[in-house]
């Protein structure tokens, strides 16, 4: 239902109460409510005469504070302990200035006692962080990126003038890198740090030439670190697309951003080496190992292989000298064979030969003999018939000289002063006499 | 074409150093175990003559000493170029 239009809004609403007196009851209930104790950084430290004022804040928001300077001697904390970028754990409750007619209204959260943040604090915060986070699967997100081993370009979150900056550097050139390193300066501790932090990784992220960022700084307390473990920053790095090499502290310390960083190093030496994982000196040793290798197989491939047909290319002419040699040697094995059996077969045939004409010796022997014989016997007879001594035998005398050959004249007789009268039962010596003086 | 050449069937140029050297060892690794024939084994060795020198230029790039800039400074450079 439409409402007249001279009612103004809010005019159906309790009062009007006078102000002061709503101021006064405002701080009574406020003062009614539970007293806390709260965690967060110190930021904006001021002093009156009575009291000190600061903000306490974290990522997610902040609320005024207060404490009387007389609670805050009390507190025992040093001197300029309080101080913007403190961690610190307060205790108190809420309060009202209600403010007078020359007075402005104060809220705050008036602290009664004030002590430095533990580790013991920051590490239950921290440990709940964690929880949420790892739970959301925020872990592991930039582990899945892919990190090349040869970046062109890193992207590097550090504090200007930190040692961090300075060891990064050097354990670059000891690998031998020479790329581009595009420094993303940024406050490493208070709480403009994470911030200022999560804006240089985004817009590092953002150049196309960046392959990795690297996030460091040197050592410090947990609440010297803490702005590493801000959750707002953790988020934004787990989101990247660019893989994060995160190098906070020292290698006892652990923070949210090691968590969920590709690569959580433990100084900043380890991260130039996560960052560029490639050792470049090492790497031109190797590329030179391989270009040697491949020059000999090619080299070996084609002069093995020349070798081999070139063996192959000599092979006929060796086989041929080969077969010459085995065939001279045959030859000569054959010649002599030859000569030898010539030799054996001249013998042997000698042999068969002398066999044959003792055979036919033998047999023309056998058939001839008895003819043979009584031929003998008849020549032996004509002889006998002939011989000197038949005649002998007969009467006659033969006349022979002294040497004993025959004398068949008178003029061979006389002209022998002894002659030899045979018979054929002996022999007289006789002279012969001139027929003259006879 | 038997299962080992066709892991080794030569790839187009690679587009990183590390599946250059990836490939690069594949090869010596194939070259050192004395499979390959001769045409195989020139055609690898001019493969990997090729991947050397990709390596050695991607090496050379970050060779040349180490340069510094500030992101600040790239920022105010793109913004005065837009501008």
């Amino acid at each position: 239902m439409e409402q007249p239009a001279q009612k103004q809004a809010g005019t159906g609403l309790p009062g009007p109460y006078a102000v002061g007196r709503y101021a006064g009851k405002l701080q009574e209930w406020m003062r009614e409510r539970a007293r806390v104790q709260l965690i967060g950084e110190v930021t904006g430290v001021g002093r009156s005469k009575v009291q000190a004022y600061f903000e306490l804040r974290d990522a997610d928001g902040a609320i005024p504070c207060a404490i009387w300077l007389n609670d805050l001697e009390k507190a025992g904390l040093s001197d300029g302990a309080l101080r913007d970028g403190a961690e610190v754990v307060i205790s108190g409750g809420l309060d009202y200035y209600p403010g007078g007619g020359q007075a402005s209204p104060n809220f705050c959260f008036r602290a009664t006692h004030v002590r430095l943040a533990g580790e013991g604090d920051l590490i239950a915060r921290l440990d709940a962080l964690r929880k949420q986070l790892r739970s959301e699967g925020l872990f592991e997100l930039q582990k899945q990126l892919h990190r090349p081993r040869l970046p062109k370009a890193i992207g590097v979150v550090t504090a200007e003038t930190g040692a961090a900056r300075r060891d990064l550097l050097a354990g670059l050139r000891r690998r031998g890198w020479g790329g581009s390193v595009i420094w993303g300066f940024a406050p490493v501790q208070d709480r403009h740090a994470a911030p200022a932090i999560g804006r240089a990784v985004q817009d590092l992220a953002a150049r196309p030439e960046v392959e990795a960022i690297v996030v460091t700084r040197g050592g410090g307390s947990l609440a010297d670190l803490w702005a590493f473990c801000d959750e707002t920053l953790c988020r934004t790095v787990a989101m990247l697309r660019v893989p994060v090499v995160s190098a906070v502290g020292h290698e006892r310390d652990k923070t949210l951003i090691d968590d969920v960083a590709a690569v959580a190093c433990s100084t900043p030496t380890h991260a130039a080496e996560a960052a560029v994982p490639l050792d470049c000196l090492a790497a031109r040793e190797s590329l030179e190992r391989c270009a040697v290798a491949l020059r000999r197989s090619g080299e070996g491939a084609i002069g093995t292989r020349s070798r081999h047909l070139g063996a192959l290319a000599r092979g006929p002419a060796r086989a041929l000298q080969r077969e010459r040699t085995a065939l001279n040697q045959k030859i000569r094995e054959i010649r002599a064979a030859s000569e030898r059996g010539l030799s054996d077969r001249a013998a042997s045939q000698k042999r068969i030969g002398d066999v044959v004409l003792e055979r036919a010796r033998n047999r023309a022997a056998g058939a001839d003999m008895e003819k043979r014989r009584a031929d003998l016997r008849r020549a032996l007879v004509a002889l006998r018939a002939h011989e000197p001594e038949r005649t002998l035998e007969r009467g006659y005398a033969l006349v022979e000289g002294e040497g004993g050959e025959p004398l068949a004249s008178a003029a061979e007789v006389s002209a022998e002063e002894r002659i030899s009268l045979r018979f054929s039962d002996g022999r007289v010596r006789a002279r012969p006499e001139p027929d003259g003086a006879a | 074409m038997d299962e080992s050449e066709r892991d080794l069937s030569p790839t187009a140029q690679p587009d990183s150093y590390e599946a250059a050297v990836e490939r690069l060892e594949e090869i010596i690794d194939r070259l050192d175990s004395g499979q390959s024939g001769l045409r195989e084994t020139l055609d690898l060795c001019k493969e990997g003559r090729e991947l050397v020198k990709y390596c050695a230029a991607e090496l050379d790039e970050v060779g040349e000493g180490l340069k510094e800039l500030r992101l600040d400074d790239l920022a105010a450079r793109l913004e005065s170029e837009t501008t």
